[in-house]
């Protein structure tokens, strides 16, 4: 027989954890709201450096840069993986540490000079713990990244790439697609081969509207691209930080909502199983008064 | 031209950095920091892009004229339209002459050595010396 006190007890306490993982998940979406906002307010910057690129392609330049151009041999690769500080956010830090685990595996046929970089306690936790010792930490990005602070990592990729201590950067991370979908991305930002492709969509895009306009160039195409291949390589990092931290919050959105819910249920379950215990306490006292009254008779 | 002519007088200003857009205007005249030196830019400005240098962007609204501190990016003038893009965009009263002086000092006693270290202190020292101009500079 179940001791009332108990299941009491135990109801009190999940009472209690159902408040805190309520105002959690209120947390979680005032953040998320927030990061959102910051994450679209980027993409202005985003869609224009595409559009100066297509401009610039649109004059016949020929769009090559050392950024650009796969290495033949790849000594050195870098993986950087994006976790979050904190967990109770569902599976998103182990979903990111196993593709991370997987690709840095993978990169061990690939170049024989490997370098783990983590941003996020959790993700240097778990790699920590399967025996991978990161080369660098970053700890001090939470749901807001700064780009100055990004700035600095991307600046130090691009002056080892070009000095040639850095052959190829991989990136994981998870890319948000929409509230409900985001999924784990790996992707190789160095070399950068990706910018004729974004270039060739927003062309032909630009092209259905029509309207052709001649650029004058100050000082000439080639040294702007010179300029804008970095700086939207620092975009693309920047972008990927960003995506990070949304996903972040609507993993702990949605894993507090869940747990929420599912304390909800237990509380259900336990105040039926507590009732029916004091029901039938109830009862046997009452049986025994009965007894002990009939006793005497 | 004839969306131009139904709204004359209309020059629209974009500044944006990677973080947001920091503003969307309407002005008469602007002036901008180029990699060589300072353009101006009025209306119908032929289409242009180039790239930018350290300084001050004023933007000419009547006779109001505001102030901003832009650190590099580009330039792009289409249809009336003028798009800054910069990494870095302040308001002439939040930068602070101290704080850059100091970063001159520092950048100007450090030692360097190669061409990619001697770049990045090229780099500080003119946008340490764009900013203690400005912020100096008489309203």
């Amino acid at each position: 027989m179940a001791n009332p006190r108990e299941l009491d007890k135990r109801r009190k306490s999940i009472r209690n954890i159902r408040k805190i993982t309520r105002t959690m998940e209120l947390i979680a979406t005032a953040r998320f709201k927030k990061a959102m906002d910051r994450a679209s307010a980027a993409t202005a910057y985003t869609d224009r450096i595409t559009q100066l690129v297509s401009d610039l392609t649109k004059t016949g330049l020929e769009v090559s840069h050392p950024l650009l151009e796969q290495r033949e041999e790849t000594e050195n690769a870098t993986l950087l993986v994006l976790t979050a500080n904190r967990g109770l956010c569902g599976g998103f830090n182990g979903n990111l540490i196993r593709a991370g685990l997987a690709r840095w595996d993978e990169l061990q046929h690939v170049a024989p000079n490997r370098r783990l970089e983590i941003a996020g306690k959790r993700g240097i936790g778990g790699f920590r713990f399967r025996g991978h010792e990161p080369d660098q930490e970053f700890t001090h990005f939470e749901d807001k990244p700064a780009f100055d602070e990004v700035d600095e990592i991307a600046g130090r990729y691009l002056d080892d790439y070009v000095t040639g201590n850095l052959d190829r950067l991989d990136v994981v991370y998870m890319k948000f697609h929409s509230v409900s979908r985001q999924e784990v991305a790996v992707e190789t930002l160095l070399p950068l081969g990706s910018l004729a492709e974004s270039v060739s969509e927003s062309a032909a895009a630009d092209s259905a509207s029509g309207g052709e306009i001649q650029y004058e160039f100050l000082p000439s195409p080639e040294s702007i691209l010179e300029e804008v291949v970095p700086t939207s390589f620092k975009v693309k990092l920047f972008k990927c930080f960003l995506d990070s931290a949304v996903s972040e919050q609507v993993a702990r959105m949605v894993a507090m909502k869940g747990a929420t819910e599912n304390a909800g249920e237990l509380i259900k379950s336990l105040s039926m199983q507590y009732n029916r215990a004091r029901q039938g306490r109830i009862t046997s006292e009452l049986m025994d008064l009965i007894g002990g009254v009939e006793a005497i008779k | 031209m004839a969306s131009t002519e139904a709204i004359p007088n209309s020059l629209r200003c974009v500044v944006v950095t990677p973080e947001e857009t920091v503003l969307d205007t309407t002005a008469e005249f602007i002036a901008l920091p180029l990699f060589d030196g300072e353009v101006g830019i009025g209306r119908h400005h032929s289409p242009m892009i180039g790239r930018m240098g350290y300084g001050e962007l004023r933007i000419r609204n009547g006779d109001e004229t505001s102030r901003y501190y832009v650190d590099g990016g580009f330039v792009q003038v289409a249809d009336n339209v003028v798009s800054v893009l910069t990494n870095r965009s302040l308001a002439v009263d939040s930068l602070d002459a101290e704080v850059a002086e100091e970063q001159l000092k520092t950048a100007l006693s450090t030692t360097t050595t190669g061409d990619e270290q001697l770049a990045i202190r090229d780099r500080t020292i003119s946008q340490a010396r764009a900013q203690i101009r400005m912020a100096r500079k008489p309203k």
